[in-house]
């Protein structure tokens, strides 16, 4: 039991080496609807979108959206988002890595 | 009770963390490189969790799709100070997703089971086997059986996510009609029970399928079984028949798919009835009586997905307040329930615009968990969130279509309404699309279980 413990509190010693960390990041929940098809932070799944520059994300959404390409998920999906909106997508995937 | 409660909860944790080091764990999450494409959570050991200073427990019913990525997405954002326990009755989920799959043999029921360990180990959900039977919402605490015996969670706020139940129609009231006539809409043993049925049917017979009036679960679900049947039939038991009798007033998702598959891909296969509600079912005959007429239909095989209504915890908390008193209304920038305060409602049980499906059930849970981390902080929610669908349908034993839909929140119906350039369907099935739909079921499963 004791040992237990010790162990837990070993495990949980890497989170108290993080600042404090606020109760909202700007575009999360909105990079949150890329994760279920790229992965949980946006590591996984069709293409790997996390920690590339912000730049890069949101020209590429930009791009696919601009395509007239109604039969490509991607040129659908990306419409669904205001230019303001792909630029808050873009800054918190590239702070993933 | 309440130290059998904390002795389950501490091995629950503590077998997590014995398992993670067992696997010689620690961070063997990498800070992968880009050859490294696995998710974060595909790793072992718990993930480390934000600081946020942020407090409270939280008590979550359902470990469905809403419900368990609910309980991954409060711990990974609001931290470890938010305790949070998720209450199943199960000791696994079935993915409704891909069950389909299951009637051809495409795909194996146990590959369609999830665990809740990952979630326990990874993230530090306390996960409680049980079955919730009541909730005190002035005391703040939920009842519940575990083998036998009663017990209680406090609560600062309490998630409602039981998915949904059925209303019967008349024939169809006991277990061994259920059975007789299963729906397979909530996917495992019903599932087996309609292949094992489909796998006896005698060639050149009819399977006989109905669909509810909106709102059901999967709206292309019901369409994609049709043609998934139609298929198989045709392959093993030429000169068979699939009927579709559906309550609603046409095709309610992928109209241009559906209406090509039935008219063109299973020209003389399937027969589609529009307006067709089932009044009742006579098992020992064989019939279905619908609205469409008074002539009842006869089937080898009975298919009949029940209406649906959310699951019983909702209305027994007093929670179905939407017209037709089945599903609980919220407010969808937090989905606190529009009754009671500090209790919220996610997924399939909740009334909202958006469609009950597990892709955005999936995206609910996380407005919903940003916006109780930003409640128990002080803070307002987040004024604008964004919403989305998205879904792969087999066509045939091969190809696969799609459809999706982003949804922006409306402040003044104060609705999530579906962004019109953003919906569309696939152009046509395809087997590129077949692959792409594991891809889309093995990530999107993660996400909520890993």
């Amino acid at each position: 039991m004791r040992h237990a413990v010790l162990l837990a509190a070993a495990l949980a010693a890497p989170a108290l080496a993080h600042a404090q960390a606020p109760a909202s990041v700007p575009g999360r929940l909105l990079a949150s609807n890329c994760f279920q098809c790229h992965g949980t932070d946006g590591r996984g799944g069709f293409d790997e979108i996390a920690g590339k520059s912000p730049s890069e994300i949101v020209n590429k959404l930009k791009e696919m959206r601009a395509e007239n390409k109604p039969g490509e998920i991607m040129n659908r999906h990306a419409a669904g988002y205001t230019d303001a909106q792909l630029k808050l997508i873009g800054d918190y995937l590239a702070t993933r890595k | 009770m309440k130290n059998v409660m904390n002795r389950r909860r501490m091995l629950a944790t503590l077998g997590g963390l014995s398992a993670a080091l067992l696997a010689g764990a620690m961070p063997a999450r990498a800070d992968d490189g880009e050859h490294d494409r696995r998710p974060r959570s595909s790793t072992t050991g718990p993930v480390p969790l934000p600081v946020t200073g942020i407090k409270g427990k939280v008590v979550i019913v359902g470990g469905g799709m809403a419900g368990v990525t609910l309980a991954k997405y409060l711990r990974l954002w609001g931290g470890a100070g938010i305790d949070v326990t998720l209450v199943e009755r199960e000791g696994a989920y079935t993915s409704n997703i891909l069950s389909n799959l299951v009637l051809n043999g495409n795909v194996a029921m146990s590959s369609l089971s999830f665990g809740y360990a990952k979630v326990a180990s990874s993230y530090g959900v306390k996960v409680l086997q049980a079955n919730v039977d009541g909730v005190d919402a002035v005391a703040r605490r939920v009842h519940y059986m575990r083998n036998g015996l009663p017990g209680e969670l406090p609560y600062d706020r309490l998630v409602l996510a039981p998915g949904i139940d059925f209303d019967f129609p008349p024939g169809l009231t006991t277990a061994e009609a259920q059975l007789a006539a299963p729906h397979a809409w909530k996917a495992g043993a019903q599932t087996l029970a309609l292949r094992d049925q489909l796998k006896a049917m005698p060639a050149g017979g009819t399977f006989l399928m109905t669909i509810p009036a909106k709102p059901y679960r999967c709206p292309p679900g019901p369409y994609e079984r049709a043609c998934v049947v139609a298929d198989w039939l045709r392959r093993n038991k030429p000169g068979s028949k699939v009927l579709v009798l559906d309550a609603n007033p046409g095709i309610t998702a992928e109209v241009a798919t559906f209406t090509r598959a039935f008219n063109v891909t299973y020209q003389g296969i399937v027969t589609y009835i529009p307006n067709a509600a089932v009044t009742t079912v006579d098992i020992g005959a064989h019939f279905v009586y619908t609205t469409f007429g008074s002539t009842p239909f006869h089937g080898d095989v009975l298919n009949v997905i029940p209406p649906h209504r959310a699951g019983r915890i909702v209305a027994d908390a007093g929670l179905a307040n939407d017209p037709v008193g089945k599903f609980a209304v919220v407010d969808v920038l937090s989905y606190e329930s529009t009754m009671i305060p500090g209790i919220h409602v996610i997924g399939d049980a909740a009334a909202t615009t958006m469609p009950k499906a597990g892709h955005i059930a999936n995206q609910e849970a996380k407005v919903c968990a940003d916006a109780m981390i930003r409640l128990m902080a002080g803070l307002a929610p987040d004024p604008s969130p964004v919403t989305n669908s998205a879904c792969y349908s087999p066509i045939t034993r091969e190809t696969a279509s799609w459809l999706t839909s982003v949804f922006a929140y409306d402040p003044v119906a104060r609705a999530m309404a579906a962004v019109p350039a953003s919906s569309g369907e696939a152009h046509a099935p395809s087997k590129d699309h077949y692959e792409d739909m594991f891809i889309w079921f093995d990530t999107l499963m993660k996400d909520a279980f890993a």
